[in-house]
């Protein structure tokens, strides 16, 4: 009996001593804080992320992965299935668990696709010791934000905390800029196409609602124009009943993945070159290799979120940054949305350089954070407004011009 | 029959127990006192989400082992089953209908618009339903057999699907939302508070519960006359009918229960996920159940539990996970998840060559499987 209470006291003094060292230990040794990307790793997207997440690597060397007295460690998550070649729901549900499981990550960089952002959204705002920081440098769809559809924005917000932010503009401003810009091209028809999905409708709808009110005659129907069904093999016969009806333009609201080639190819067999019957699409399309190459894709128009690449400022960060790319992989950005997943992680490690280190108050500086346009990699200040969109409403156009985006113009929408 | 009922005791009694160790298992898993290494390998390997998404699984491939496994009905459209159930609790759990207001024991705020019943009547309103489609795919099928069935069942397997994919706009009524989906579900009620997204245990001891409502019916049906016909049309249709089987009703039952379990399903991912999204529901999902039902062992309700946590572990963590830990280690960048279906076809095809019967086979089936084999019971192990 005694020697069981001697040995009782032992294992208390050696439990004792071992709290005493972890807990001097955690105090002299900088804590470590992990930050994500949450991004599509497969499937057609898969360059693209790769190319935000080499952005992100690179940003987070230059500053000795450190913000403020913490030290950061980059987590990949993958929220794409092999068996789908895209995004996939119960995948990103799992991640949505996962973050919030992860003790050491305070924030989320993505998602790419804005549906799935809207599965993650929610959890991360009911997280118990969060909410939790999310913040995207590609959805695009206005109801994470903004009344849009019923129950939106409010239903991604049970705790009432605005959790989430973004680093682009959204769909209603990118849909009214392309509408605008097709008039000025001389374009007084259109059918629009979609893609059926969150995003290719809901830009969609934008464009369509501004070519009505700008007096653009829609030749298609329904609110968002006509979906197209991806899964079909080939568009002929959605075409040829176009032509009968011999508008100016197409408009594609969608993304590549979803059969965008073929749908491409289709048009100009059907409706003749991009010079003839033009072409239109959203960023949904931008900084696609495969279809770059297509012959069909040239002369198409494009419209981007926020700036490409070729409007950053010739100075300052944005312009040093591009370079240190080049010379860290050998090649540029796949496109300018891989950068502003850099201006996204900015944002999330000036708020934690300023926070206490706990998910809550990295959270509470979120709002304030304010990077200047020297130091920013895109050349815009990074700031966000009360929805926590970004401030800026800049849509770049683009146009394909061998085998390679052109930048045509920049449009800023009130 | 007393050895047999001794096994059955042996086997509830072992489910039991595994099943109150997950419970503990979900409870302590978000314990702050967890050492840190321990804590990131058991996220790693055997995350709580991943134990949930395997019990809607064995709910489903349980109803799909009625179906299969007892009446010897191939049915290569199941999915469906799940998606109506899916789509039953994106209707009636959510404020998907904005422009009414309907409350039945809902477990949101009065002023929620919308259509919010409880949980518990939308499981039974997902199972009904299903089991009406059930009678209704079944109905015109009875006629074909084996082959010409499947091709049935295939064809309703992709046609409801793709209803709901584009299903928001059926003359301006909007069905489905598409393939935006129907997000942001009413949470689970469950006694004095409501399961919040990261409640695991409570989530997974209804899970669980649902799981032992189908065994139960599966193994008091299988004991039954229904069982019994069940059987007998599986091994000799012909045969049945003439001993006086009633054709009809019975291959009717076993869809209609089969589809039940399927609504069950379709109701509990829906809520584990918090929305249902239309591309979920492919082709791909009647194949899963389908192998998680003939890799466990056809008609025998253990083995297709087993077979349904494997495959379903297998295909959100367990390739994943050991992908992630082969490639840190050897510095390589394979994408192992994108050789699930791979792995899977060649794990059925050496079950075929070498365990016909499954990882726990039917007695009844081990039987038939070895009917002829020089000292069948001495020697088990060599099959034909």
């Amino acid at each position: 009996m005694k020697k069981n209470n001697k040995a009782l006291v032992a294992l208390g003094v050696v439990t004792l001593a071992m709290s005493i060292v972890g807990s001097t230990m955690a105090q002299s040794a900088p804590v470590t804080l992990t930050v994500s990307s949450d991004l599509p790793l497969q499937g057609g997207s898969a360059d693209q992320s790769e190319s935000t997440n080499n952005v992100i690597k690179l940003l987070l060397k230059q500053v000795n992965n450190k913000a403020g007295k913490f030290a950061i460690n980059f987590k990949m998550y993958d929220d794409s299935t092999a068996a789908k070649g895209s995004w996939d729901d119960a995948q990103c549900a799992a991640n949505a668990q996962a973050h919030v499981a992860n003790k050491s990550e305070v924030a989320v960089m993505g998602t790419y696709n804005s549906g799935c952002a809207k599965i993650i959204v929610p959890v991360l705002n009911q997280d118990p010791k969060g909410p939790m920081v999310m913040v995207s440098n590609a959805n695009t769809n206005p109801g994470l934000t903004k009344a849009w559809n019923p129950g939106e924005p409010t239903k991604y917000y049970p705790t009432g905390f605005r959790n989430y932010f973004r680093v682009v503009t959204t769909d209603d401003f990118q849909g009214s800029a392309a509408a605008q810009f097709a008039q000025s091209q001389g374009v007084k028809s259109v059918y629009v196409l979609n893609d059926t999905q969150t995003y290719g409708q809901g830009v969609a709808q934008a464009f369509t609602t501004e070519a009505n009110k700008i007096g653009m005659k829609v030749l298609s129907s329904g609110p968002a124009g006509e979906g197209w069904d991806s899964k079909a093999p080939n568009y002929e016969a959605l075409f040829t009943k176009i032509k009968a009806l011999a508008p100016d333009m197409i408009y594609i609201g969608g993304i590549f993945d979803l059969n965008g080639g073929q749908l491409v190819k289709d048009k100009v067999k059907v409706l003749g070159d991009n010079t003839k019957v033009k072409m239109m699409m959203p960023d949904g399309f931008t900084g696609y290799p495969d279809f770059l190459a297509l012959p069909e894709a040239d002369g198409a128009f494009l419209s981007f979120t926020g700036l490409s690449i070729d409007l950053f400022p010739k100075n300052g960060k944005a312009a040093s940054f591009q370079k240190d790319y080049l010379k860290a992989y050998g090649k540029a950005p796949t496109s300018s949305f891989s950068v502003y997943g850099g201006a996204a992680m900015q944002a999330i490690l000036d708020a934690i350089s300023r926070s206490n280190g706990t998910r809550k108050d990295v959270f509470l500086k979120m709002k304030s954070v304010n990077i200047p346009a020297a130091k920013s990699v895109v050349g815009t200040s990074i700031q966000f407004d009360d929805a926590g969109d970004t401030i800026y409403h800049d849509i770049t156009i683009l146009v394909v011009k061998n085998k390679q985006e052109t930048t045509l113009k920049k449009l800023t929408v009130k | 029959m007393v050895a047999i009922s001794s096994q059955r005791k042996w086997a509830t009694g072992y489910l039991i127990a595994v099943a109150a160790l997950f419970i503990t298992y979900q409870f302590l898993f978000p314990w702050d006192g967890l050492p840190m290494g321990i804590y990131d390998t058991l996220q790693l390997w055997l995350p709580p989400t991943s134990v949930n998404e395997a019990l809607v699984y064995v709910i489903c491939a349980l109803g799909l082992n009625i179906v299969v496994g007892y009446a010897g009905l191939l049915d290569l459209g199941y999915v469906a089953f799940w998606a109506i159930g899916g789509y039953c609790a994106g209707w009636f759990m959510s404020e998907f209908f904005h422009m009414i207001n309907i409350h039945f024991y809902g477990s949101v705020a009065k002023a929620a618009p919308g259509i919010h019943v409880n949980f518990w009547g939308v499981l039974l309103i997902g199972g009904l339903v299903c089991a009406f489609f059930g009678i209704l795919i079944g109905a015109p099928t009875l006629r074909l057999k084996s082959d010409y069935l499947a091709i049935v069942t295939l064809g309703f397997g992709e046609i409801i699907p793709q209803i709901f994919y584009n299903g928001d706009d059926i003359g301006g009524f909007n069905l489905s939302n598409g393939t935006k989906g129907i997000t942001i579900l009413d949470p689970i009620p469950a006694g004095i508070k409501n399961i919040g997204p990261f409640d695991f245990g409570y989530k997974f001891i209804v899970f669980v519960f649902l799981a032992f409502v189908m065994i139960f019916i599966s193994l008091r049906l299988r004991k039954g006359r229904l069982g019994r016909a069940w059987l007998a049309i599986r091994e000799d249709e012909l045969a049945a009918s003439m001993m006086g089987v009633p054709l009809m009703q019975t291959k009717l039952a076993a869809y209609a229960v089969g589809a039940f379990a399927g609504g069950l399903g379709g109701v509990a991912f829906a809520t584990h996920v918090d929305g249902v999204y239309a591309e979920r529901f492919n082709f791909s999902i009647s194949i899963f159940l389908l192998a998680m039902v003939v890799l466990g062992g056809m008609g025998n309700v253990w083995g297709v539990i087993l077979g349904a946590l494997l495959l379903s572990w297998i295909n959100s963590t367990g390739l994943p996970a050991f992908g992630q830990t082969f490639n840190s280690r050897f510095g390589t960048e394979i994408n192992f998840p994108s050789f699930t279906f791979l792995l899977f076809g060649l794990v059925l095809i050496l079950m075929m060559l070498y365990k016909r019967e499954g990882l726990i086979p039917e007695s009844r089936l081990r039987l038939i499987l070895h009917e002829g084999d020089p000292e069948e019971d001495l020697s088990p192990k060599e099959s034909k």
